[in-house]
């Protein structure tokens, strides 16, 4: 089998001159992104002109479904890089995060809810809900987004959902996004550990 | 008896003999005393009466003489006649002296007798004395008248008186020998009755010997003939029994019937063989036509082994000039093979250079992929800043809603920085993707390379391997063409061998031809041999066994 130098030396001529230019997209190439991103934007403002019945919502992905919690009770979002596990505690609740020099502590909303585990998946961000009283962090696998959702889009609840998980639901989108009621949660007791051990 | 019948024929013979002998001893010693009785009888009547009478008879004759020869004297004319008469006359009177002496003598015995020869001596004597004395002187004296009466005188009354004593001495002899005869018959008639009966006695005694001895040595030797007579007439079935003696009879019968026993089972034996003999000799026959049909092909096959052997006389002279075109061939390859030796040592010089440039291509490559992994670091850490800066967008936008209808536009920056930061960590996750593509085909480059480092290496053992074939092969060349020199040789020995053996085939023809005659010989051979077999199975055919 004869080897076709000269197409070879050809190939490695024109991979040279690639990636000496550096990645620059063709004129038409960057005038398409900037089309496609244009018609997103025209879309999302089309939608903004009527919202006054929305509210914005923190979209993050846990256990392979989609949960949304609203903005007004999110302070942050921070990546879980140093999680302390703290012993003697509910299993919901697992650990303490250091956020610049604040102690909060992290609950797992799986085990709070009493859902059912789903494999072993990432949780290495933090959402930190805040009211006047409390500060706490929920897990989360991955931040989606921010998004705004008209609130008559929004179906109260499921009627197979029974139980503890219905208190803090504040509703189930089309597109089956649980909107969590962040204000249950951050005024519920049964959250607040204190035990003298 | 058993004891006997053991006894040895030879003692079995002596003893009848010496029965029937002693039987003709007791009859000869009978006969010979009843002989000698009648001899001695008759010797008594011959020397005693019958001489008695005969002595009388002659002395009575002689006297008659003697009387007569007186009365010639009487009447004689002259005196020579006279004396010659008186001689005469006086031999006589001896004569009749010696007579009566031998009478006297003989009757010595018998007084009676004796006495009456007494008496006729005495007469006789006086008769004598007177004629001596007194009727020969006269007559002598011529007084013939004197001596005429004295002899008719008293002479003629005493010559009278001798007369009748002499008649009654021969009868009284002749009564005395008639009864002395009687009484020799009667002996004679007895002995005759004895000799009868012990005559009978022995006939009687040998018949019996003879009847036993036929019973106990000749019956026996008779059974054995009959048995003999059947096997003759080719009776083998027969079985003998054997009497239990000791004898040479017995010997016999014992020795026969191992001779009859043995007779069938050598007659069994020889019908066996004869059978054996006879498929044997249809064998040979078989193989002997095998053999002839074989001697025919081999003269055939001689034929054309002739044809093919000057056949291949002509194919030795062709090849024997092919050899010397072989052996130029010959060299010329070795010329080539060494040409080919060389430019296998340039192959494998050239493989090796070609081997230390895959080594460069495989360590460039390894750099390549190091490079890469320098790159997916690097790829890394960009990840890392758009995850961070798609929190900080969020973040952003989180500010941005606490702030409140100011902070609207600021979330649509937001979410743009957030859409960037998206969109950054697709690209790296598909430069990830190309960088998997190209440590894959690194990877596989490396292994290719490997490979075929490997491949040059296995070629250049195998070039290693064809350069010493090469040389296997040139050297295999040069001794190919020393070959060819001692085939030369060789083939010219051939040429040679093949001229013998043209001669030694024309030999064998002759020897199958002489193979052939001998085979038709063995045929008939074996055809007698078959038919004796034939005749030896009719022979032992004719056994009963």
């Amino acid at each position: 089998m004869a080897i076709n130098w000269e197409e070879i030396h050809s190939r490695l001529e024109s991979a040279k001159i690639t990636s000496d230019k550096g990645f620059q997209p063709s004129r038409e190439e960057r005038d398409r992104i900037l089309k496609e991103r244009a018609k997103i934007t025209a879309l999302e403002s089309n939608e903004g002109l009527k919202k006054e019945e929305s509210i914005e919502v923190l979209e993050f992905m846990l256990a392979y479904e989609r949960y949304g919690v609203e903005l007004k009770y999110v302070r942050e979002v921070y990546p879980l890089t140093e999680l302390t596990p703290i012993p003697g505690i509910p299993s919901f609740v697992l650990g303490i995060i250091n956020v610049r020099g604040e102690i909060l502590s992290v609950i797992d909303i799986k085990k709070f809810f009493d859902l059912p585990e789903k494999g072993l998946t990432d949780l290495n961000k933090a959402i930190i809900l805040h009211s006047a009283e409390i500060e706490f962090g929920i897990l989360a696998d991955s931040i989606v987004g921010v998004r705004s959702i008209l609130l008559n889009e929004l179906q109260p609840s499921l009627p197979t959902l029974t139980g503890i998980r219905e208190e803090y639901l504040k509703g189930v989108t089309k597109e089956r996004e649980v909107i969590l009621d962040a204000e249950r949660l951050l005024i519920d007791k049964s959250i607040i550990v204190n035990e003298n051990v | 008896m058993k004891w006997f019948v053991n006894l040895p024929i030879r003692v079995k013979f002596f003893a009848a003999f010496a029965v029937v002998i002693t039987i003709l001893l007791v009859v000869i010693v009978t006969a010979k005393r009843g002989i000698t009785r009648i001899e001695d009888f008759q010797k008594d009547i011959f020397y005693s009466e019958f001489a008695n009478s005969v002595d009388l008879l002659r002395l009575r004759s002689n006297e008659d003489e003697i009387r007569l020869a007186l009365v010639m004297m009487t009447n004689a004319a002259d005196r020579t006649a006279k004396e010659q008469l008186h001689q005469d006359i006086k031999e006589y009177a001896l004569s009749i002296e010696k007579r009566m002496q031998g009478l006297i003598e003989r009757n010595r015995g018998d007084t009676v007798l004796l006495n009456r020869f007494e008496e006729l001596n005495a007469v006789r004597l006086a008769f004598k004395e007177t004629r001596d004395t007194q009727i020969i002187p006269l007559i002598y004296d011529g007084k013939l008248d004197d001596a005429k009466k004295l002899a008719f005188g008293i002479q003629t009354e005493r010559f009278e008186k001798i007369r009748s004593l002499t008649n009654e001495l021969v009868r009284y002899a002749n009564e005395e020998a008639q009864s002395h005869m009687k009484e020799s018959e009667k002996t004679a008639r007895q002995t005759a009755d004895y000799f009868i009966n012990v005559g009978i006695i022995a006939v009687f005694g040998g018949i019996a010997v003879a009847f036993y001895m036929n019973r106990i040595i000749a019956k026996p030797l008779i059974d054995i003939s009959r048995v003999a007579e059947r096997i003759t007439s080719g009776d083998l079935t027969v079985s003998h029994t054997v009497e239990d003696r000791s004898d040479e009879v017995g010997a016999l019968s014992q020795t026969f019937r191992t001779m009859v026993e043995r007779l069938q089972k050598q007659t069994r034996d020889i019908a066996e063989a004869i059978n054996v003999l006879t498929s044997s000799s249809s064998q040979i026959a078989t193989t002997v036509t095998q053999l002839a049909a074989g001697t025919e092909q081999t003269a055939v096959a001689v034929n054309e082994t002739t044809t093919t052997a000057e056949e291949v006389k002509q194919a030795a002279t062709v090849s024997n000039q092919k050899v010397k075109r072989v052996t130029e061939v010959a060299q010329n390859a070795v010329q080539i093979s060494k040409t080919g030796e060389n430019l296998v040592n340039e192959t494998i010089e050239g493989i090796n250079r070609i081997k230390g440039q895959m080594e460069y291509i495989a360590e460039t490559i390894i750099k390549l992929s190091e490079h890469n992994q320098a790159i997916s670091e690097i790829i890394a850490s960009v990840d890392d800043l758009a995850e961070q800066s798609n929190l900080l967008a969020v973040n952003a936008a989180i500010e941005a809603t606490k702030v409140g209808e100011q902070g609207k536009g600021f979330i649509v920056v937001a979410n743009e920085i957030k859409n960037l930061a998206e969109q950054s960590r697709q690209a790296t996750k598909q430069v990830r993707t190309i960088l998997n593509n190209i440590q894959k085909s690194t990877s596989t480059a490396v292994m290719a390379t490997e490979k075929g480092g490997r491949s040059i290496e296995a070629v250049v053992k195998q070039s290693v391997g064809t350069g010493d074939a090469i040389k296997g092969l040139t050297r295999s060349i040069e001794e190919a063409s020393q070959a060819v020199v001692q085939i030369s040789a060789s083939n010219q020995q051939q040429l040679v061998g093949m001229d013998q053996v043209v001669l030694a085939m024309a030999n064998i023809k002759q020897a199958t031809a002489q193979n052939a005659a001998s085979t038709k010989q063995v045929e008939m051979t074996v055809r007698s041999l078959n038919e004796i077999g034939q005749k030896l199975k009719e022979m032992v055919g004719y056994y009963t066994i």
